[in-house]
């Protein structure tokens, strides 16, 4: 019973392996079925083809001696290492082939980074200009408005030019003569016509701004007669006014007699100089600053 | 006609007497490749390929130890194809990574100009 076992799987064995001896085609090597793959997947990327030709080649090589091997029925290692050879040429074909397309897209990268650059600086120029530009319209805007202020001023000064009319710490002053009045009087003599139609004409032409109207002596007299004389003074030139079409209220007077005299009281001209009447123009508020 | 005998034979033995001799021109190459490879940074960025050259490289010096002239001369050829992938590997990532590093730079810049004409 043993024996025959024995001697039927003996038999068994004898017919596979001459089976296996005479098969048609020989088993197919998964390594070179691998190869084949991978070389006919670099063989039909054109990029790899122009760019990996050599290494390609080897691969071909290499795979061809391994199918030639198969064929012959050879060596399954000698099979199985040029398969392997042909595997990794074609690999680095496409590594080759990647290589070569991402130096070329370094070249583009590096280029369109100059351009960028370029379009920076322009933008950041740009802005630069339109910041310029508009401070230079700042400044024309401020210089236009200062010139426009002289040019007022200008005018006013212009304007008042029959009297004697100086700018000071306190705005615009005018000094009126005591020639204008009669002595020891506060009518206004005729020749102050002029100077006070000017001066009204002014305040309906600059409604905003108001006057303050001062009168002063010299040093002859009391200090109460000479004030009441001042202040009078100082009156008659704002009625005038008032007659010239000039709200009273825009008007405010002050007799300080023989205080604030701007010479000396020892000489006859010095006298002359102190009488006078003062008109302080307001700024555009209407204010005027006090002594 | 005796000639060509002569060089028959005489090129059969010397092909016989190739696998007498160890590889050891192969090996030297093959270790130089592997070097090479690993100075350009495939540790990094092909780690498996490298290490299958160097698996290989030890496997043909082994074979070469045990006198298998022959099969360590096929091993270094693999070997060498690994190691000339895994160079080949890296610097194609490498500059895949600079192509990548170089894009993001200008996608910055072009943010950069963008806001600075929107202040």
């Amino acid at each position: 019973m043993k024996l025959i076992t024995i001697h039927t799987l003996i038999g068994l064995l004898s017919v596979s392996f001459i089976l296996t001896g005479c098969g048609g085609p020989p088993q197919n090597n998964p390594l070179l079925s691998q190869a084949q793959t991978e070389f006919k997947s670099a063989e039909s990327d054109p990029v790899v083809v122009s760019k990996a030709p050599v290494a390609l080649k080897e691969a071909e090589e290499a795979l061809e001696q391994s199918e030639k091997i198969w064929k012959e029925k050879g060596k399954k290692e000698l099979i199985e290492h040029y398969a392997y050879i042909a595997q990794q040429k074609s690999k680095i074909a496409k590594e080759t082939a990647k290589l070569n397309a991402a130096q070329d897209e370094v070249g583009r990268a590096e280029g369109e980074r100059n351009q960028v650059l370029i379009e920076a600086r322009r933008a950041e120029a740009i802005a630069a200009e339109q910041r310029a530009q508009k401070a230079l319209g700042e400044v024309k805007t401020v210089r236009a408005e200062a010139e426009k202020a002289r040019q007022e001023a200008r005018e006013l000064a212009n304007r008042l030019s029959e009297m004697e009319a100086r700018q000071s710490e306190r705005g615009m002053v005018l000094t009126l003569s005591d020639v204008l009045f009669d002595f020891d009087s506060a009518t206004l003599k005729s020749g102050a016509n002029k100077a006070v139609s000017e001066l009204a004409s002014f305040m309906q032409e600059y409604p905003k701004r108001t006057i303050q109207i001062e009168g002063f002596t010299d040093s002859v007299g009391s200090a109460e007669y000479n004030q009441n004389l001042s202040q009078r003074r100082a009156e008659a030139l704002k009625n005038a006014l008032m007659n010239n079409g000039v709200s009273g209220q825009r008007i405010r007077t002050i007799g300080y007699g023989k205080e604030y005299p701007v010479a000396s009281n020892a000489t006859e001209a010095g006298k002359q100089q102190n009488r006078r009447v003062e008109i302080i123009i307001s700024n555009e508020d209407g204010v005027v600053k006090q002594r | 006609m005796r000639k060509l005998i002569l060089l028959t034979v005489v090129a059969v033995v010397m092909g016989a007497c190739a696998s007498t001799k160890p590889p050891s021109e192969k090996l030297t190459r093959v270790k130089s490749s592997i070097q090479q490879a690993e100075q350009v940074g495939a540790d990094d960025f092909a780690p498996l390929e490298i290490r299958e050259a160097r698996k290989k490289l030890d496997q043909a010096q082994e074979l070469v130890g045990k006198k298998k002239y022959e099969e360590a001369k096929l091993m270094a050829d693999r070997a060498m194809v690994d190691a000339d992938l895994a160079q080949i590997k890296t610097l194609s990532e490498k500059s895949q990574k600079a192509v990548n590093e170089l894009r993001e730079s200008i996608r910055v810049l072009k943010q950069e100009i963008q806001n600075n004409l929107n202040k």
